[in-house]
């Protein structure tokens, strides 16, 4: 039966491409299908729209759970501190009462330190007194890191 | 997103393997006999075993809405694995399935107790202690296998008591770091460039450092050695985001690694062939030199499944299956298994940005890391990037201690995913 034969070898030249391409098919399905998981969800998180005058304060790096990943939108004025008064509340002791305030001065902001007794960091250097930020500066009080944006 | 769908390129995968390797046991077509059948009906229970388990675990884990891409990755790994290792060992065919239903039922129990399993996490000392003892256990009744004394022997089965340590050191980095991440980036000691914090912050590092140049002296397990090694570095890393570590890390594997070239032949060796395999390459070279034939024959599409000859390579069906992969699948076959352990990162790393807690992110992250930077090991070891040190390539190697492990990980990757929100 030479036919047979022929037949079954051709089978089997088939067979084996045919588990080289299950393979190539499955990480291409796999990686279209993350993708376009990953496209989905930047949609979804884009950013909430912010008006002309309007800022957000994005939470960094927190341990507190309830700080973790949280955002502060404002417009005028938000103050930092361990104290139940404050916009931003920080319950560390490494925090001060009323530790710093950011306000509008004009069509730009202000971060001013309010003689804290361990000082703010803006992008990791001491910020003395008070100093204009810009979008996309990190603050960072205590043990807790805070994105500026506009 | 359901992704059954995937769940259909591991079964395709061992249905068309089979069938190869059947018309090439009976070319002609012969009439079926009991004879004929006498190997297959070996292993099929067994294989309809492992794929019932499979979809049971698929079923859980879509219930549970957890990650479902990790678990087809990992099926399909497992898939090359049992049709490579149908062609090149058959015999040990039926106790690779065994294995693979162990290793999902325990990771069935994972997936089951994993509330329980994390409270573990509290508990970084006890983790340490016990993934010393567990590491300490082959030093003092260890058997040697295959040149490295790593091996218990317990009655009928015996097991590697590393692969189940390298499971306890993420646990206990994890739970450490986090607990110290605050102290250990404290810039105390300024030595050059680097920034370092107090001696007795890093102790426990240097333990688990020095444990890995043990390791790598007394068993002459390199791989391990290598792994738990990159463990360590890795998680700090991850943990402080200091390269201080990182150079600290290189310096010391640096030192560790001239100083037991000076001091040990087997390492010397080992450090010879890599640099130059053409020295001896019918002698002490020979397995590195084979497998850089292999890859040579295999090409772009390979020789065909069935038609290489990957059975002039020692030890060809654990630490060089990936040189048998490339010979009779070619460089395609290698690319997907490479993009797969990639994806499979990617995942991970994606789970442990979507962790809460801090010890949970490490953990992820360490599982996905420890599963990539050990493919990364063998790979580089068989293709001669890397010198060579034994270890498996996970999921897809014959050795039924590191599937068990593997699925471990595999199930706690799958049980911290369960956290994030679907949409």
């Amino acid at each position: 039966m030479p036919t047979m034969a022929v037949i079954l070898k051709g089978v089997r030249v088939v067979l084996e491409y045919g588990m080289l391409l299950w393979l190539l098919w499955f990480a291409l399905k796999l990686t279209k299908r993350m993708f376009r998981e990953v496209r989905k969800e930047s949609i979804r998180q884009r950013r909430p729209e912010t008006s002309q005058n309007e800022a957000v304060i994005s939470v960094v790096d927190a341990s507190e759970e309830n700080l973790a990943g949280r955002r502060f939108a404002f417009s005028e004025q938000i103050s930092i501190g361990r104290g139940e008064d404050n916009d931003i509340m920080i319950p560390e002791g490494f925090v001060s009462h009323h530790h710093a305030v950011i306000y509008q001065h004009g069509s730009q902001y202000v971060i001013e330190d309010l003689g804290s007794v361990n000082h703010t960091y803006v992008n990791d250097q001491v910020l003395q007194g008070r100093a204009y930020i810009k979008s996309g500066d990190i603050v960072r009080i205590g043990m807790v890191a805070l994105r500026f944006e506009r | 997103m359901k992704n059954w769908g995937l769940m259909a390129a591991p079964l395709g995968i061992v249905l068309f393997g089979m069938s190869v390797l059947y018309l090439k046991m009976n070319p002609g077509g012969s009439k079926l006999t009991a004879e004929v059948l006498q190997g297959p009906l070996n292993y099929v229970p067994w294989l309809a075993a492992v794929i019932l388990l499979a979809l049971f675990i698929q079923a859980v884990i879509i219930k549970r809405r957890e990650d479902t891409f990790l678990f087809p990755i990992v099926l399909t790994l497992c898939s090359v694995g049992i049709v490579e290792i149908a062609r090149l060992k058959p015999a040990l065919l039926v106790r690779q399935l065994q294995w693979l239903c162990v290793a999902m039922i325990v990771m069935i129990l994972v997936l089951r107790f994993w509330g329980r399993i994390r409270r573990m996490l509290g508990y970084p000392y006890l983790l340490g202690v016990a993934c010393i003892f567990l590491l300490g256990l082959p030093l003092l009744f260890g058997t040697e296998i295959g040149g490295s004394k790593n091996w218990l022997v317990l009655g009928p089965i015996s097991i590697q008591p590393s692969e189940f340590g390298k499971i306890l050191i993420v646990f206990f980095l994890a739970a450490y770091l986090s607990d110290h991440r605050r102290v250990l980036t404290l810039p105390a000691h300024r030595i050059f460039l680097l920034q370092l914090p107090p001696l007795r912050f890093i102790a426990p590092l240097i333990c688990i450092w020095g444990m890995a140049v043990l390791m790598f002296v007394v068993e002459k397990d390199l791989g391990s050695a290598l792994l738990f090694f990159g463990m360590a570095v890795l998680m700090t890393y991850m943990a402080t985001g200091s390269k201080s570590y990182v150079f600290l890390a290189l310096a010391f594997i640096g030192v560790a690694a001239a100083a037991s070239y000076a001091a040990f032949g087997h390492v010397r060796v080992r450090f010879d062939i890599w640099l130059n395999p053409w020295q001896d390459p019918n002698g002490m070279a020979y397995q590195v030199v084979q497998s850089l034939f292999a890859f040579g024959t295999g090409g772009i599409w390979g020789t065909g499944f069935g038609y290489g000859h990957p059975g002039f390579i020692p030890e060809v069906h654990t630490d060089f299956i990936f040189a048998a992969i490339a010979e009779e699948m070619g460089l395609i076959a290698t690319m997907m298994l490479m993009t797969c352990y990639v994806l499979f990162f990617w995942r991970g790393i994606k789970t442990a940005l979507s962790c809460r807690k801090e010890k949970e992110v490490l953990l992820a992250a360490g599982c996905c890391s420890l599963m990539l930077l050990q493919a990364f090991i063998i790979i580089a070891g068989v293709t001669k990037f890397l010198p060579l040190t034994g270890i498996t390539l996970p999921f897809i190697s014959y050795g039924g201690s590191s599937m068990v492990s593997s699925f471990v990980l595999l199930g706690l990757l799958i049980s911290l995913s369960k956290e994030q929100e679907h949409g």
